[in-house]
């Protein structure tokens, strides 16, 4: 496990917490046991590739995925830090300017040689897509130029102290001029990573390589296979039987056949999602902060946890996860007051004449039931509610207009970049775009103002927690379960890093034991 | 009636059925609730919101603010110059995504009607020339509850017995014959039922016709009767259902494909729809018609040249 160096008292402290917090993936259990050179690992992942590899869509992170696209910087889930990967080091040319420093004798797969060029070239095609991604797109980054071979400068619209985990965005990935094709993206061979794309069946799996010159030294697996398989079901059998080595994602109703499985570990970790029961703040009855705030003292968040999520889910505490270097540790799972809940109600003055409707997004199976214990517990304190499922594209325009009552469904905070940032501005602010709840809080939106300024990531961090605290504070949303990123490791695996934002997973440290 | 005029109808109502399903199939994403852009988009990117600029973006690169006539005649003017469109999704040629799709259903949906086919002729022969004995009640007993087993029932506790416990075959995949063993098992099932009970029914009653008990009468034996005159009418029924039950194999098995991550027909139709990419639903749905259409009026011209009541240019005089 990567532990990076770690400057201040503070920073060892979280460490701890979140070492404690990340499941023990299974990277020591086979550490004295002889790696075979020529193995060859089969991963099950939930994720096909659908774009024609378009580093600008969700293909990048099957590349990612499998070892072969890399970026000028790098994520440390567990330091929770920015590293240098394809650049040796950035620094800040002015306010809105990043000059990236390029790592010396770093070859595509296709012996071309990564340069300034190369950078420009490869970000530039991600900036002029006609949907570009969230992390690299024209309102983050206005213009990328090669200053010299190996210097390249970023120039963005406002000053972005976030550029660098822009930068290690799978979006922001890096191929040799080769891959532009006018055909589309061509990864075979012009990769930098430690594993060369060498054939694809088409919806089915891509193998890979060794690549025998990786910059970053020397790679322990002969290659291996990404299979795309969607059925969570399916992924974990495949582990079990032994056809795949490593399950990613595996759902809840396979953790208890797993954990009962000698032949396979399984690593957990939070991840940064957490369903989330949306409140519709900009109508009746929820523009009500009391009304808000008795349905979150009504809902037992850890019975839903135990009962729905079977145990793999942790309550939540607020808009964050508790391990995440931004949340409030003195935050609890809310607890259950149902006469204080009840009062609330009564004070509030809300008179029903007609049952609430709670939307459960028929994507998650899990949020149907979820729906259903709701509308139970807000029954104790005199609120009527129905359940609907419903596909998420179809109710997508009406929690966007606000034409809802109440909605369960889930949010990756970390969705463009390791740091919260986008989605609290998206999510929160008047004017995000995102904004489901349709909450509007000048002094919030201050506060992320100045977050999204801030290069000091500790008072970043600082600011963050304070707008956590006003969510929470007005009771915008209740946050129902924080979900674990539960993969399903095959004994013989070494070296295996959970990532749970699934982008790192074929690394030059992965390997088999014989 | 005659050949020609058989094929040219068949072709009359190919071309209407290709246009009335592409039709169909261009309407669905949008008359269901929710934009189809965004659809494609989230297709691309699974999480988040795509701003409006890029959905307007979006929609103009592809033309789908477009009238929807516009929008089908543009798709019908390239589909009959040979050209089945580009994925809204991929951004790649739709024939270069269905072509390996069809050619994977068409695989197994092709064993499985075969081992169908196979299984069902001799149990439905048993069953019949023992008919009221206790193989008949067997077989009928067994076939019925067949019936009534969904396949995504079938099919864990398959994978559970023969790639779990035993490992005698793969759990999943696509990548060899074993991996075929399992999803083609559960394909035939249901039609090994609906055939046996066809052809039970064929045999009893071609057992009882007057050209068989003729042939007994002149003294051929119960085998050459049951060969040559028995099985060859009473099969005739199940040709007409191999040939329906094969044209919905070849876009109904999604459940299959997803559980057994088979990159077919109906899950590369079903995901096209979902994610409103329109063209390559209408190319999927229109290659499986086609096919559907080819097969059914193959298996209808074997029955004109198999059956004497319906042969052609055959005298009933």
């Amino acid at each position: 496990m990567k532990l990076g160096r770690l400057h201040t008292a503070t920073a060892a402290v979280l460490l701890t917490a979140l070492l404690a917090s990340c499941g023990a993936s299974n990277q020591n259990t086979a550490a004295e046991a002889a790696v075979d050179s020529e193995a060859r690992l089969v991963v099950a992942n939930f994720r096909a590739p659908v774009s024609n590899w378009a580093v600008e869509s969700d293909d990048a992170y099957v590349l990612s995925i499998a070892g072969c696209l890399e970026t000028l910087a790098s994520y440390d889930q567990v330091g929770k830090k920015v590293e240098p990967m394809l650049a040796e080091s950035w620094k800040q040319a002015s306010a809105t300017e990043w000059d990236f420093n390029l790592r010396d004798g770093v070859k595509f797969q296709d012996g071309t040689a990564l340069d300034a060029q190369a950078v420009e070239n490869s970000l530039n095609h991600v900036l002029k897509a006609t949907a570009p991604a969230r992390a690299v797109n024209p309102k983050t980054i206005t213009k990328v130029k090669a200053l010299d071979a190996d210097t390249v400068r970023i120039t963005t619209p406002a000053a972005d102290p976030l550029l660098p985990y822009r930068m290690a965005s799978v979006n922001a990935g890096v191929l040799s001029p080769a891959a532009y094709t006018a055909k589309g993206i061509d990864p075979f061979g012009h990769c930098t990573g430690p594993f060369a794309p060498v054939s694809e069946k088409a919806g089915q799996s891509l193998s890979m390589d060794r690549n025998p010159n990786y910059w970053g030294g020397e790679v322990k697996l002969a290659g291996g296979e990404i299979r795309y398989i969607t059925d969570g079901t399916t992924r974990s059998t495949q582990v079990q039987t032994g056809e795949s080595d490593i399950a990613m994602s595996i759902p809840a109703t396979n953790i208890a056949t797993l954990e009962a499985d000698p032949s396979v570990e399984l690593a957990k970790a939070d991840s940064p999602r957490t369903a989330t029961l949306y409140l519709n703040n900009s109508r009746a009855p929820f523009d009500d902060r009391e009304l808000r705030q008795a349905v979150t003292m009504a809902l037992d968040l850890p019975a839903i946890a135990a009962s729905v999520y079977e145990g793999i889910a942790e309550p939540a505490t607020g808009p964050f996860a508790p391990s995440e270097p931004w949340a409030n540790s003195e935050l609890g799972v809310p607890a259950v007051n149902l006469d204080e809940a009840k009062a609330l109600v009564q004070k509030s003055g809300h008179a029903q004449d007609k049952p609430l409707e709670i939307v459960a997004i028929v994507e998650r199976a899990e949020f149907a039931s979820v729906g259903a214990i709701i509308q139970e517990q807000l029954k104790q304190i005199g609120l009527q509610a129905n359940v609907v499922t419903k596909a998420y594209g179809a109710v997508e325009p009406d929690l966007l207009a606000g034409n809802y009552d109440m909605v369960v469904s889930q949010r990756n905070r970390m969705i463009d970049i390791a740091d919260p940032i986008g989605f609290l501005q998206a999510d929160y602010t008047c004017a995000g775009g995102y904004n489901l709840s349709h909450y509007c809080n000048k002094d919030f939106d201050a506060l992320i103002d100045q977050a999204a300024g801030e290069s000091d990531a500790a008072v970043r961090h600082t600011l963050y927690r304070q707008a956590g605290d006003i969510l929470a504070k007005d009771a915008v949303n209740v946050w129902l379960v924080n979900e674990q990123a539960i993969d399903g490791v095959g004994a013989s695996v070494q070296g295996y890093v959970q990532d749970p934002l699934t982008r790192y997973v074929f690394t030059k440290d992965l390997a088999k034991t014989k | 009636m005659p050949v020609l005029t058989i094929l040219l109808r068949r072709l009359i109502g190919l071309g209407a059925a290709v246009l009335l399903s592409s039709f169909a199939v261009f309407l669905v994403p949008f008359v269901a609730p929710g934009d189809p852009v965004r659809n494609l988009l989230r297709a691309r990117m699974d999480a988040g919101v795509a701003d409006e600029q890029t959905v307007q973006a979006y929609a103009e690169q592809f033309g789908l603010y477009d009238p929807l006539w516009v929008q089908f005649g543009r798709w019908l003017a390239r589909f009959f110059s040979g050209d089945m469109g580009i994925s809204y999704v991929s951004g790649t040629p739709v024939v270069e995504t269905v072509l390996p799709a069809v050619g994977v259903t068409l695989l197994i949906a092709g064993i499985s009607i075969l081992v169908a086919m196979a299984v069902s002729i001799v149990l439905g022969v048993v069953a019949a020339t023992r008919a009221g004995r206790w193989p008949d009640k067997l077989i009928t007993s067994i076939t019925h509850a067949l019936i009534a087993i969904p396949e995504y029932a079938i099919a864990p506790l398959l994978v559970l017995l023969f790639a779990v416990k035993l490992a005698w075959l793969p759990s999943a995949g696509f990548h060899s014959p074993a991996s075929l063993v399992i999803p083609v098992f559960v394909l035939c099932l249901r039609p090994i039922s609906f055939f046996t009970v066809a052809v039970r029914s064929g045999i009893l009653q071609s057992l009882g016709s007057e050209h068989v008990l003729a042939a007994r009468a002149r003294g051929l034996g119960r085998t050459g009767a049951l060969l040559h005159h028995v099985i060859p009418h009473g099969l005739l029924p199940l040709w007409t259902m191999t040939g329906v039950w094969f044209a919905g194999l070849l876009g109904g098995s999604v459940i299959i494909e997803v559980i057994f991550a088979i990159p077919g027909m109906g899950r590369l139709v079903f995901d096209a729809i979902v994610n409103a990419d329109i063209p390559v639903a209408q190319g999927g749905v229109v290659l499986v018609v086609i096919c559907a259409v080819l097969v059914t009026s193959a298996v209808d011209l074997v029955q004109q040249f198999s059956d004497p009541n319906v042969r052609v240019g055959a005298r009933h005089d």
